[in-house]
């Protein structure tokens, strides 16, 4: 390895440690640093005028300079700093950092005083011209790898992103004395000379993060904000989970909420924390983490994110026209990463919310080796409860049975006693990986994810006898279930500086249970005991195992090819069982799913970016191959701005479906596409955009138009149903098209003690189903006008911030009219005249949210944790979700169903190093 | 400037194109009429016809139609309906309707020309009852699954819609099970296409003499039947399936067979 900037650091925390000070100072901070600066030879920047202030009274016996350091800045309320170039800062405020680093380079220029070497000189002239150098980035005290850290040689053009292993390869360096640079948001830059020695191996840059203070942006196009776009890519947002604390949430640091914050992603759908993309659904966003699929993305009737923001390293979110790498959804695709584990030390964290608690580990197990767990599991206070009311319907008194079926229906279980207890109910997820490096060009990584919601409502009744002539007892089952299991093995090989691999062997497991039956016993008045078992059992289960290699060949700086291919088997059963014998729904179906792709990436000039890249999978229901071919580009037209364009043809081969119960709450399930009466679903995409960007702004503009064929609208209507009587379910098929368009506009402000971003979006998304009608009608996605301000303001250790969010209604059904009719038997029956599909729109949707966190430090400028306040729905606004309609006196009473008002929450994270 | 120029162009580009497909169509589905006939073999033909209810109404009907022209065709002759009362419609010649034929409802109103269409089917066969006189006990709990109590069974080899109807002539007076779910001692019960329906102690609310109707029923019925407006949202609220054009309701031919059941 060579000595890279950062070596400096690790030689000054190294004197820190192992000189140790026999010593009585009495003096002035600011001599007893110049003591410490001239004799160890360590540059130390202070404030003279404010330090000379503090006196210093103490005997230090044989203590390490650190310990020393570490005392006379707790006993000063000062925090001390050690940059990548060695340099000791001694700080009042973290924010101070700036203005003695320019303090640093005026006093440099003065004589005499001890310069920090920046980067060595050549040892001797070059002696290797053209040759090719690969290496990784990692982050210095963690070992994590760092992807989409910029790599540059200084002095030219030559420049290349980490990939996912933070990988790197760079072609034809002029010289071996160039100097590399390295840059990652939230780090310190990296410089390393090159030798004639380290050119031969893969050079390992450890980046060391930047002290948790001002945006800084030192170079054009580095970003450090919460939420970043890719300038040079239409479509893409990426995120950092470390820097979620800094918005609000409610409890929980989510990533999926926090993507809804960007343009383009839907904000005002609480009761889900899928992704509604550009005017797709969330079962049209392909959600993969660590290599596997997840099919259950959110917690909590979707309010809060599945995944445990501890256990990320990074996400990626790619709006539409994505890469050929990725396929079988028609929208969107959100890539999570894992973290690997901390490959040093050991360290420990905790989160702590009114609604959950939060724990991590991370510790290296051997010298090759590392493991991260995250657990997260709710807790039922009254926050809890007070979402779980908001969104579960469950409580709701029992509906009336279908017309014409038999009577005396009523949910099972229930009936008749009006006894309500407040169901037991919790979330879990957790998160486990290991990370193994056989050796220097291959490590394997396993990941495990499992995360799962409970209800359980289960009690037992005993008889009144007034019930029954006899007595007897009731054991009433009432629990649902629902989650996903996953779990990925990667191995990762880079089998020379220009090719390397990664490839999985995948499993997720999606799971959809609800069990709700009576059973006991009863004796009648003669002693006879009979006994009774009823109720439904109802189960949805997805079992996705999967092979997959992706393979990334670096031709040249300018010819990239990425190709792989990819197998996998779903199997999804569907069980609608009552009374333990008649099973309404009965569906087992299994996908072989098979195909390859293979991407160019082109830069014929520093300018133009081309992707030309095609897909092709072969799903065995149908029996038919499908080809997705896919083109992205890009061109810089000047320093400042970006044209950007995709477009692509994309496959969905599965759907997420809707039960539709009225009483008990809808329930969702994934179906395979067949050859009858669920397609296979398609969607072609065309999408440009502008960018601009200097060192303070961003602006970027993006449009779409999308047109999607073959959706699937299946319905699942039940009516009644009894003990010892079946019930009937309707399934009913719709088939309809899809069209979506829109543009999109960010604004961000990306430095200084204000940032944040400006976010509109001017959209439309339209559906024609025949069941509806011959006419194209707004989605239920539909939002014309969405507005976002997110607004974050620094200062000193406190961390504001204020989200603003403003959306046109969402569409919906209502009734008009009533009208009664007598049927031939004398009821008389009332049915609604129906507005058309989606025809009104509720009340526009807005809401304000805000917090404020303080950053708790280290004496030596490490972030240990935080507290933290939220504030959501700061003005309470009655944003609606949808309507409930009744019918009572033969008149229609509507009842608005509302999200969430006015709600505040706490939290407090804490990590131990 | 340069940054303002390209955002107003992409601005005013897809303003052009959201606003090139919007479409205002003011809803008029509300003042059309609501129909309600059932064309009995046997029976003189009676159409109802209905005005739609505000939402708030709490009248169980809508105001009655009157003075409406209205004629049924059943392919070859054509024949005028007589307003008998408001809103009443009849005609009384029961040799008029005839298993086999497709009649044709048609009349103007408002601006809109209102038709329906439906098929007589055939009189039901062999309609037959297990037991005429059944003595139940009343279940011996709520859960408890509930004793059958009487099986009626017809011909039906094309899986023919049928629905069984039951009238009770004796009121709520003795109530059979605990359960008190159903209040109605008048009820039907749709026999999904098969040719027999097991009557247990759940069915039946209460004891009593009761005439049991077989009707053998068009699609259009059944769909009405199974439809429930009981309890929607506005993410799941749907029309009520009519077969009117240009109007809400039913307009649906039906033959009957009817047997006698005592639950004593």
């Amino acid at each position: 390895m060579g000595c890279s900037a950062g070596a400096f650091a690790q030689q000054t925390q190294k004197i820190l440690k192992k000189t140790n000070i026999d010593h009585f100072f009495t003096c002035s901070l600011d001599l007893l640093l110049d003591t410490v600066s001239a004799n160890y030879h360590l540059n130390i920047v202070f404030e003279r005028d404010s330090v000379s202030k503090f006196d210093i009274a103490n005997h230090f016996f044989n203590e390490s300079l650190k310990e020393v350091l570490e005392k006379v800045c707790r006993d000063n309320k000062l925090h001390y700093w050690i940059e990548s170039d060695g340099t000791i800062y001694i700080l009042q405020n973290t924010d101070d950092l700036a203005r003695l680093k320019k303090l640093n380079t005026l006093r440099q220029s003065a004589a005499g005083a001890i310069k920090p070497i920046l980067i060595e000189k050549p040892k001797a002239p070059p002696a290797h011209f053209m040759f090719t150098i690969s290496g990784r980035i990692t982050d210095q005290a963690t070992g994590e790898s760092l992807p989409s850290a910029t790599v540059k040689i200084r002095n030219t053009t030559l420049s290349a992103t980490a990939n996912t292993d933070g990988s790197f390869t760079l072609f034809n360096i002029p010289a071996d004395t160039c100097v590399v640079e390295v840059s990652y948001s939230g780090y310190q830059q990296e410089y390393l000379r090159l030798t004639p020695k380290n050119i031969d191996n893969p050079i390992l840059i450890g980046m060391f993060k930047a002290l948790n203070t001002l945006n800084e942006v030192t170079i054009n196009g580095k970003k450090s904000g919460v939420m970043n776009t890719d300038t040079k890519k239409v479509g893409v947002l990426q995120l950092s989970p470390a820097n979620l604390d800094k918005l609000p949430s409610l409890g929980e640091k989510d990533i999926m909420r926090a993507f809804q914050l960007m343009p383009g992603v839907g904000a005002t759908n609480e009761s889900s924390s899928g992704a509604y993309v550009r005017g797709g659904t969330p079962d049209q966003n392909l959600v993969v983490f660590d290599g596997f699929t997840v099919y259950q993305v959110d917690h909590l009737y979707g309010f809060f994110s599945a995944f445990n923001s501890n256990a990320v390293k990074d996400v990626q979110l790619y709006k539409g026209g994505f890469s050929s790498k990725y396929g079988g959804r028609l929208s969107s695709v959100t890539e999570i990463n894992g973290k690997d584990g901390n490959k040093n030390d050991a360290n420990f964290g905790v989160d702590l919310g009114l609604l959950s608690i939060n724990l991590f580990a991370e510790t290296p197990i051997t010298d090759k080796s590392s493991l991260m767990v995250a657990f997260r599991r709710s807790y039922q206070g009254p926050f809890y409860d007070k979402i779980f009311k908001q969104f579960n319907t469950s409580t709701a008194v029992g509906g009336a049975p279908g017309r014409g079926a038999p009577p005396g229906g009523g949910p099972p279980g229930g009936g008749g006693f009006g006894e309500q207890t407040t169901p037991a109910s919790h979330f879990y997820d957790a998160d486990l990986r290991y990370t193994y490096h056989i050796n220097r060009n291959n490590s394997l990584a396993w990941s495990l994810y499992s995360g799962s919601d409970k209800t359980d409502n289960s009690r037992q009744l005993e008889l009144p006898s007034f019930i029954s002539a006899g007595s007897g007892n009731i054991d009433i089952t009432d629990y649902t279930k629902y989650g996903n299991l996953g779990s990925s093995l990667k191995w990762f090989s880079q089998w020379n500086k220009q090719l390397h691999s990664n490839t999985y062997i995948t499993y997720s497991s999606y799971f959809n249970n609800r069990n709700r039956t009576t059973a006991g016993t009863a004796k009648d008045e003669n002693g006879n005991q009979t006994n009774f078992s009823n109720g439904t059992v109802e189960t949805n289960n997805l079992k996705d195992i999967g092979l997959k290699s992706e393979w990334e060949w670096q031709m040249d700086n300018k010819l990239k090819l990425l190709y792989g291919g990819f197998l996998s088997r779903q199997q999804i059963n569907y069980d609608y069982i009552q009374n333990d014998t008649s099973k309404l729904i009965n569906q087992h179906n299994t996908a072989i799913l098979g195909g390859s792709y293979a991407e160019l990436e082109i830069d014929p000039t520093n300018k133009l970016h081309l992707q030309p890249g095609a897909r092709l999978t072969w799903f065995n229901p149908t029996g038919r191959v499908y080809a997705e071919p896919r083109f992205s580009a890009s061109y810089e037209l000047s320093d400042h701005y970006t044209l950007k364009a995709a477009t692509g043809q994309f496959y969905q081969f599965m759907n997420e479906v809707t039960r539709e119960d009225v009483v008990n709450g809808n329930r969702n399930f994934w179906v395979l596409s067949n050859n009858a009466n669920i397609p296979v679903s398609s969607s072609r995409h065309i999408m440009g955009g502008v960018a601009y960007e200097n060192n303070q702004f961003l602006i970027d503009v993006e449009g779409y138009y999308k047109t999607l064929s073959g959706l699937t609208q299946y319905t699942i209507r039940q009516s009644g149903f009894a003990p010892g009587s079946a019930g009937t379910i309707q399934e009913d098929f719709f088939q309809g098209t899809g069209r979506a368009k829109g543009i999109e506009i960010l604004l961000q402000k990306k430095l200084g003690r204000y940032t944040g971003w400006l976010s509109y979006t001017l959209a439309e998304a339209q559906n024609k189903f025949s069941a509806y009608g011959n006419n194209y009608y707004p989605a239920d996605q539909d939002i014309r006008h969405e507005f976002k301000a997110i607004n974050m303001y620094h200062y000193y250790r406190w961390n504001f911030s204020a989200v603003f969010i403003f959306s046109t209604g969402h569409p919906y059904t209502a009734p008009l009219s009533t009208y009664t009719i007598t049927a031939p038997d004398g009821t008389s029956s009332t049915s609604y005249n129906v507005s058309g599909k989606n025809a009104e729109r509720l009340p526009d949707h807005h809401r304000l949210d805000l917090s404020a966190t303080y950053d708790l430090l280290k004496i030596n400028g490490d972030k240990t944790g935080s507290i933290g306040i939220s504030l959501f729905n700061v003005y309470n606004h009655t944003n609606i979700w949808y309507r409930e309609y009744q019918l009572q006196n033969n008149a229609a009473i509507t009842t608005d169903v509302n999200y969430l008002g006015f709600t505040p929450n706490i939290t407090f994270s804490l990590r131990w190093k | 400037m340069e940054i303002k120029k390209h955002i107003f162009f992409a601005f005013a580009g897809v303003s052009l194109l959201l606003a090139s497909c919007k479409k205002d169509v003011t809803n008029t589905t509300t003042s059309l009429p609501v129909v309600e006939a059932y064309l009995m073999g046997g029976n003189a033909i009676l159409v109802k016809l209905y005005q739609q209810k505000a939402l708030t109404d709490t009248a169980t009907y809508g105001a009655p139609i009157t003075g409406q022209q209205l004629s049924v065709s059943d392919g070859n002759n054509t024949v005028q309906l007589v307003e008998t009362a408001k809103g009443i419609y009849t005609y009384s010649d029961i040799a008029f309707l005839t298993a086999g034929k497709t009649y044709t409802l048609i009349f103007k109103y408002l601006a809109e020309t209102v038709t329906a269409k439906t098929t007589m089917p055939a009189k039901p066969a062999d309609f037959a009852t297990q037991y005429a006189v059944v003595y139940p006990k009343a279940p011996s709990g709520p859960n408890a699954i509930p004793d059958t109590i009487n099986r009626f069974t017809w011909a039906n080899p094309d899986s023919l819609n049928h629905v069984l109807v039951f009238k009770s002539s004796d009121g709520t007076e003795f109530p059979l099970g605990s359960r008190g779910n159903n209040t109605e001692t008048d009820f039907e019960l749709n026999t999904d296409r098969k040719s027999g329906y097991y009557v247990t102690t759940n069915v039946i609310p209460f004891y009593g003499h009761y005439k049991v109707i077989l009707l053998r029923v068009n699609q259009e019925y059944i769909d009405l039947l199974k439809s429930n407006t009981g309890r929607s949202t506005s993410q799941n609220l749907v029309n009520t399936p009519t077969n009117v054009t240009n109007g809400f309701g039913i307009f649906t031919a039906m033959q009957a067979d009817t047997l006698s059941f005592n639950v004593l």
